[in-house]
């Protein structure tokens, strides 16, 4: 089955482009530095997101950590969950004052997450020298046990503490009601202390600890921008300056693909029935003849940027940032990947991305 | 905010338990003044020891003067600020659930005894008995957080479940004794017996400038380690976003790692730090 195309209107005022993007444009046409912005949209899906923060004794252990937890965590398609390094962080901002990652775990649904990140933080957190682990989104309304799950490594020699730490203010809440005939105030407590469980199970460099309870959110994956260029190297290029622009410019997303950039965009399905996906042919320059290419005269190379965020608007920033880096000598045009729309409730429409 | 003032003059202590903000929340100034307080074996308004002015919608009170006799204020409340501008008696925060309660100058014995959550933090010295069980009872302090700036006497953390006290300076006698769980920092030289007949949990001795020399652990504490506990950074940063003051040659250093107290479960520890 190939990837639908559709054509869509262009909602975006011409004064904004003309004042947002360099360039010529013409009704229902954009370019940025020459490169042709194509009228079409990223389709993106609904995930579970958790935050991890990790921490070492020195940053080369924080990166081997944060390499391992985040390794074979491209897809969903065949991987337990989508993860990558947001960020790393100084002394600074970590919660113990060594140096520190985070990082970003995406799955379908709780359950699944929640095996994924403890398997992962276990098996590649725990096992590495001189780690912690923290949860990285505090205070929210659901969460996934990981810390809770490790513990039991510790074979009952294992310990807990606990910090309770003043989300907001007082926490006193003010509410008013009638009461016979007149106005009086009932004020009624709120707790607004957030308890934080952190475990401390013994290892043979001294402990490994591990928050109990790891916070989730409704995050955005998939979604993405395709960079077509005359050769491999100049998509090489603007792919790697895409990356890199996100990675300094954009919070609350990770990239999970190798290096950032999607070198086997996909499709959904196969003419084989056991595969759910398979090669996205429309845009495989060796295939051109022999399928519906999507691909215009004069483009040898293309390569995809995947953005996994917290939310939509990180994802649209991240696409902003993300196409504007990737707009460079040698590209002819951008595109984004979908279904037609009839997958996945976020539509990035990139005229609309990149208007603004 | 509510304002209460003392004017009392009398050396009889004065047990004030409806001094809680969730409590005088409700309540006009008339109503307040009007509550009973126990003047040793009477009862008497409010207004006789206090001038009251201001609101306490917002759940903060506001305490002025020197009220080292008046006893229980902050017991059992659940929400809300109260800060002390002077001196205050004993039983502050007394089984105190949540809310915060600040206190300029010192406090008497039994602080925050048999607390469940919130924060309790003197700037001065405070008594005997801080975050401790009463006698009888099962258990001491079972969440929040106590930091007493000052010294604190003996019995500091007395079977305490969980939660967290830091005192600033010297500590007296069997700090942290019969502990089931939870955290106790002393950054001031310890007395005799610390840790005795703890079951879990944690003791940490942080002195680094006392020059009280090296503190003579029960016979019944035993070598285990030299180490960094990672849980240990994380809780000095959390005491210094309290604003207690942590010297920062105390994050740079190492521990010294005794489990005990053997006579009892034997799973607690006591950590003693030493410059790295």
């Amino acid at each position: 089955m190939s990837r639908l195309r559709v054509t869509l209107r262009l909602n975006v005022s011409q004064s904004t482009i003309d004042a947002c993007c360099s360039g010529r444009h013409n009704p229902g046409r954009m370019e940025i530095n020459g490169v042709e912005i194509e009228d079409t949209f990223a389709e993106a899906f609904p995930m579970v997101a958790a935050r991890a923060i990790i921490t070492a004794e020195t940053s080369r252990w924080v990166e081997i950590a944060a390499r391992e937890v985040t390794g074979y965590a491209t897809s969903v398609i065949a991987c337990d969950a989508e993860a990558g390094i947001e960020r790393l962080l100084s002394p600074a901002d970590t919660p113990d004052g060594r140096p520190g990652a985070s990082v970003l775990f995406f799955g379908f649904g709780r359950e699944k997450l929640e095996k994924a990140v403890a398997n992962r933080i276990g098996q590649c957190v725990m096992t590495c020298a001189t780690t912690a682990c923290y949860n990285g989104l505090p205070g929210t309304e659901k969460t996934i046990k990981v810390g809770g799950s490790l513990r039991f490594f510790g074979d009952g020699f294992q310990t807990s503490k606990m910090l309770e730490e003043r989300v907001q203010g007082s926490g006193f809440r003010v509410q008013a009601k009638e009461a016979s005939g007149q106005q009086s105030a009932i004020r009624k407590q709120q707790s607004a202390i957030l308890r934080r469980r952190f475990w401390r199970v013994p290892v043979m460099d001294g402990e490994f600890l591990c928050e109990d309870l790891f916070g989730t959110v409704k995050g955005v994956a998939g979604g993405n921008f395709l960079i077509l260029a005359d050769s491999l190297a100049a998509a090489l290029q603007a792919a790697e300056q895409a990356v890199e622009a996100i990675g300094k410019n954009c919070r609350d997303v990770i990239l999970p693909f190798p290096g950032g950039v999607v070198r086997s965009g996909s499709k959904v399905g196969s003419k084989y029935k056991k595969l759910r996906a398979s090669t996205n042919d429309a845009y495989c320059p060796t295939v051109r003849g022999i399928t519906r290419s999507s691909l215009p005269g004069g483009v040898n190379a293309v390569y995809e940027i995947v953005i996994d965020g917290l939310s939509a608007a990180a994802v649209v920033e991240a696409t902003r940032v993300g196409v504007r880096a990737a707009c460079v000598s040698g590209v002819r045009r951008i595109s984004a990947g979908n279904y037609g729309g009839n997958l996945g409730p976020h539509h990035f429409q990139l005229h609309e991305v990149l208007a603004c | 905010m509510l304002t209460l003032r003392w004017i009392g003059n009398t050396t009889v202590p004065v047990e004030a338990e409806c001094i809680t903000a969730d409590r005088l929340a409700d309540l006009p100034v008339a109503d307040i003044e009007r509550l009973a307080v126990q003047h040793g074996n009477r009862q008497e308004p409010m207004a006789e020891f206090f001038h009251v002015s201001g609101d306490g919608a917002d759940g903060r009170i506001r305490l002025e003067g020197s009220m080292s006799r008046v006893k229980w204020v902050g017991a059992g409340m659940s929400g809300g600020e109260i800060s002390v501008d002077g001196e205050i008696g004993t039983h502050l925060g007394s089984e105190m659930a949540g809310g915060r309660i600040t206190v300029t100058g010192n406090a008497g014995d039994w602080v925050g005894a048999e607390m469940r959550g919130g924060l309790i933090q003197v700037h001065g010295n405070a008594g005997h008995q801080v975050g401790a069980a009463y006698r009888g009872s099962r258990r001491g302090m079972r969440g929040g957080t106590i930091l007493i700036h000052g010294s604190a006497g003996n019995e500091i953390g007395s079977t305490m479940r969980r939660g967290l006290i830091a005192i600033g300076a010297a500590a007296g006698d069997f700090a942290g004794v019969s502990m089931i769980a939870g955290s106790v920092f002393l950054f001031g030289s310890p007395g005799i017996r610390v840790g005795a007949g703890m079951k879990r949990g944690t003791i940490a001795v942080l002195d680094a400038g006392s020059g009280a020399g090296p503190i003579n652990l029960l016979p019944t504490f035993q070598f285990e380690c030299e180490y960094r506990p990672t849980f240990m950074q994380l809780f000095l940063r959390y005491l210094r976003g309290l604003e207690f003051p942590v010297d920062e040659t105390i994050l740079e250093g190492k521990y010294t790692r005794y489990c005990g107290d053997q006579v009892a479960l034997g799973k607690g520890e006591i950590l003693i730090w030493q410059p790295s």
